[in-house]
């Protein structure tokens, strides 16, 4: 049968037990927000990855694609998140397909927390799902245990109740579009100034009954400081012991190599997002 | 109904403010090296204190004491060698790379330090201060012998309270000639001509036993303390940095430089083709 | 409603994928419920310049994922008059516990103005170094959960900077990161202040090249350094960041100055 293998299951939490600590994965502290409007729903989350008191991203997406109109903001260990996501978009696809009609947000958060709950919890995802099916607008969240929630207006992660102050304050029924994307980006924003694990940017997504958008990086307001001096080493600073040329002949032997048209211009695969 | 009063209630604020003995501690002119410690209001005091701060038996305790970490002393026809090497760690960080861990008690007395880096600091200066008060009230200089029993028996007084130290006495007195001897936190006090001490004595016994006679040459001598540290310093995580180097003689210590590991390592690699090992070959 | 996220504390260890952490310590050790410390966080640096030394601090206090404060001072002056410290020239910052950190704070200065109230003079940077070395120590068996740096200006008017393990060992040195982003920011230093693996250019091939000699660095380019040091360890450690209190020490008293951080 496919799926997990816990062959190693015993011996890691023997090894646990007596001390041993865990790798540590990659984010715990998280915000994420979501709220109904009319005539569709908002989720945003923020952009921090965590790896203990370090962060191992400062700007990562936690807004999942599942299907066209129904998308998922999740909290938890980062890999569980993302591949719970993609196990579920698949599914449903095959589902959508071979039903031959639109996927439906309930089908979604059933589907999420039957998988999530024969883990027991050891899939550590917790997740906002939101979308805009035939039956209307819908917003959940899933536990990684398996417990869900129908609500109109959720948070989750450690950011959850420093956003949850924002929504007991400020939200009202019957909320416009613009209104409740200021309401989460607002909720985000307080995750990211009052909670540690939580920071750097909003990421919003809006999906109404004709379409879904995603507004990446909605609000940047932690950009970082320009640096006061160059750090550019000379040519020659570093010490080098021996030397070894590897011609393009040589090397083309094992890998393919492709010409760059302009050698200033780094090759679009390769560029990244880095400090300036 | 006075006493039973008296046995349920206690005077407001008692905590507050400060003790007698506090007051007359902050207040003293000279800053003393007390023998009156703190102690945690609980009943196993030592254990505690391993709970919070031995790295060692728990990775994750959250006081990381910094360490010392390769020693050596011999003696030799010329007088003692001594040398060590200058890392701290606490834990897998390296805190320092410039530990002075050569401690000079005073102009003809050294001592070492291993183990916790604080507890050698503070108690060689202790040793420093009872030396000259030995010379002040007798007269003469204190022995070898003496001075290392004033450290062994001040630390076995302390014994199972958590200290941590393997230190090495040299000194050169006229009623003892050269003298050395290695004295630990669990007051163990040995005699003897070769003595390395900390996490790397078994790489420098390595070095140190195979060349060392005791009819040595000064020059001799200091390079084999230098080479005994060097090895131990390139197979021991724990120790690195610079070799500190000092030759004790009969009218006091003198100091051989404090010289940085990586050139040394290089250049007794390239100009005597020893550590083999390392290669720098492309393959 | 439970959307109450448990997600671990930063220092508790991991409180995912295994249903709890260790409860035993190694070794079958008794784990003791007497626990006295916390951990605030914070990060603190020194560098001493020809004749100046520089201390600098964040000011956020935090308490597992929380902020306690964003304004909360880790730098200290010692000596001088009054409460405000007026005329000192020796600055004390703390990193660690912070509660520890105020009692040492408040046992250094007060020994220090009673030290000129006693001998007529103020006390020199060695021996305040030395003698807060011996007031750590005296907590030996109980110990103060601090990382300690100690500024000023030596008795030659060098800058003097003294660096402290929380049972009192300490060494004078040209500059120190203290705390949470120590790890951090201690090996840009080592690069940039004391110029590790940097040799000079074209000075020889293999191992003829000879390594760069480190200087004692300008004032302006100190302060640039501290400040790019902080900017970057904001950047990556959760626990740092709100501002940077910067205390300069020149022979003419101490110059305090304040530059706000990222908060998130």
């Amino acid at each position: 049968m496919p799926g997990f293998d816990f062959s190693n299951h015993n011996r890691n939490a023997a090894l646990h037990a007596q001390g041993v600590p865990l790798p540590k994965a990659t984010s715990t502290g998280t915000t994420i927000v979501g709220c109904l409007f009319n005539g569709g729903v908002v989720i945003a989350a923020d952009t921090r990855a965590t790896s203990g008191p370090i962060v191992a991203d400062k700007n990562c997406e936690k807004l999942h694609y599942i299907a066209p109109q129904i998308w998922c903001a999740g909290a938890g260990t980062a890999a569980d998140t993302e591949f719970t996501t993609a196990i579920i978009s698949s599914n449903l696809e095959l589902h959508a397909l071979s039903t031959g009609r639109k996927p439906r947000v309930v089908t979604c958060m059933t589907m999420l927390k039957q998988h999530l709950f024969r883990y027991q919890g050891y899939i550590g995802a917790y997740l906002v799902v939101a979308g805009v099916d035939p039956t209307g607008a819908h917003l959940f969240t899933v536990h990684a245990h398996g417990s869900t929630d129908k609500l109109p207006y959720v948070t989750m992660g450690s950011g959850s109740l420093a956003a949850m102050s924002v929504f007991e304050t400020q939200w009202k029924n019957d909320l416009t579009k613009d209104a409740a994307v200021k309401l989460c980006s607002d909720a985000i924003m307080a995750g990211i100034f009052n909670d540690l694990g939580s920071g750097s940017n909003v990421d919003v997504a809006i999906i109404t009954e004709e379409k879904a958008t995603l507004l990446r990086n909605f609000i940047t307001p932690n950009v970082r400081q320009p640096k006061e001096r160059n750090y550019r080493f000379q040519r020659g600073t570093t010490a080098i012991l021996n030397e070894k040329l590897i011609t393009r002949e040589e090397i083309s032997k094992y890998i393919t190599v492709h010409e760059l048209e302009d050698d200033n211009v780094t090759a679009a695969a390769e560029t990244m997002d880095v400090d300036q | 109904m006075d006493s039973l009063v008296a046995q349920y209630t206690r005077p407001a604020f008692s905590e507050a403010g400060q003790s007698q003995e506090e007051q007359q501690g902050l207040s003293q002119a000279s800053p003393e090296l007390s023998l009156k410690f703190a102690l945690p209001p609980v009943a196993q005091s030592a254990s505690w204190l391993r709970a919070m701060t031995d790295d060692y038996s728990n990775p994750n305790c959250p006081i990381k004491i910094a360490h010392g970490t390769t020693t050596l002393a011999f003696r030799f026809k010329g007088g003692i060698i001594v040398a060590t090497d200058s890392r701290a760690t606490a834990g897998n960080w390296i805190a320092s790379q410039t530990v002075k861990k050569v401690i000079e008690i005073n102009n003809c007395l050294l001592g070492t330090m291993a183990g916790g880096a604080a507890d050698c600091q503070y108690w060689l200066a202790f040793l420093g201060m009872q030396c000259r008060l030995h010379e002040l009230r007798h007269k003469r200089r204190i022995s070898v012998a003496a001075a290392s029993k004033i450290l062994a028996n001040l630390v076995y007084s302390y014994k199972g309270m958590g200290l941590s130290m393997g230190t090495m006495c040299a000194g050169v007195t006229p009623q003892e000639g050269p003298a050395l001897y290695y004295i630990d936190s669990d007051g163990t006090r040995l005699a003897g001509n070769l003595f390395c001490v900390g996490s790397g004595q078994t790489f420098a016994y390595g070095v140190l036993d195979a060349q060392y006679q005791y009819d040595l040459s000064d020059e001799d001598a200091l390079e084999l303390g230098r080479r005994s540290i060097l090895a131990a310093t390139h197979r021991d995580a724990y120790s690195g940095g610079f070799i500190n180097l000092y030759h004790v003689k009969e009218d006091g210590w003198v100091k051989h430089g404090f010289n940085d590991t990586n050139p040394m390592f290089w250049k007794t690699k390239l100009e005597k083709g020893e550590f083999s090992n390392v290669t720098a070959d492309l393959v | 409603m439970a959307s109450v996220f448990t997600g671990a504390p930063p220092q508790g260890g991991p409180g995912y994928s295994f249903k709890q952490t260790p409860t035993v310590a190694l070794s079958g050790e008794r784990q003791h419920s007497f626990y006295p410390y916390t951990d605030n966080g914070g990060s603190t640096l020194g560098i001493s310049g020809a004749d100046f030394t520089i201390l600098a601090g964040d000011t956020r206090s935090t308490h597992g994922y929380n902020i306690n404060t964003r304004y909360a001072p880790k730098l200290f002056k010692i000596g001088g008059e009054g409460p405000e410290n007026k005329g000192s020239r020796i600055v004390l910052s703390v990193v660690g516990f912070a509660a520890d950190g105020d009692a040492l704070k408040e046992r250094l200065d007060t020994i220090v103005k009673m030290y000129k109230y006693q001998h007529g003079k103020s006390i020199t940077v060695a021996a305040c170094a030395q003698r807060l070395s011996h007031i750590l120590y005296n907590k030996r068996f109980f110990p103060y959960y601090v990382h300690a740096i100690l500024g000023g200006i030596d008795e030659d008017g060098k800058g003097a900077l003294y660096s402290y393990d929380p049972v009192g060992s300490y060494e004078r040195e040209q500059c120190r990161a203290a705390g949470a982003a120590a790890s951090l920011i201690m090996p840009f230093l080592d690069n940039q202040v004391n110029l590790k693996n940097q040799y000079e250019p074209g000075s020889g091939t293999g191992h003829d090249l000879q390594a760069k000699l480190a200087q004692p660095l300008p004032r302006k380019d100190v302060e640039d350094l501290v400040r790019d040091a902080f900017t970057s360890a904001v950047e990556r450690h959760i626990e740092v960041g709100d501002g940077l209190q910067m205390m300069i020490i020149t022979k003419d008293g101490i110059e305090e100055t304040f530059t706000p951080l990222k908060k998130d």
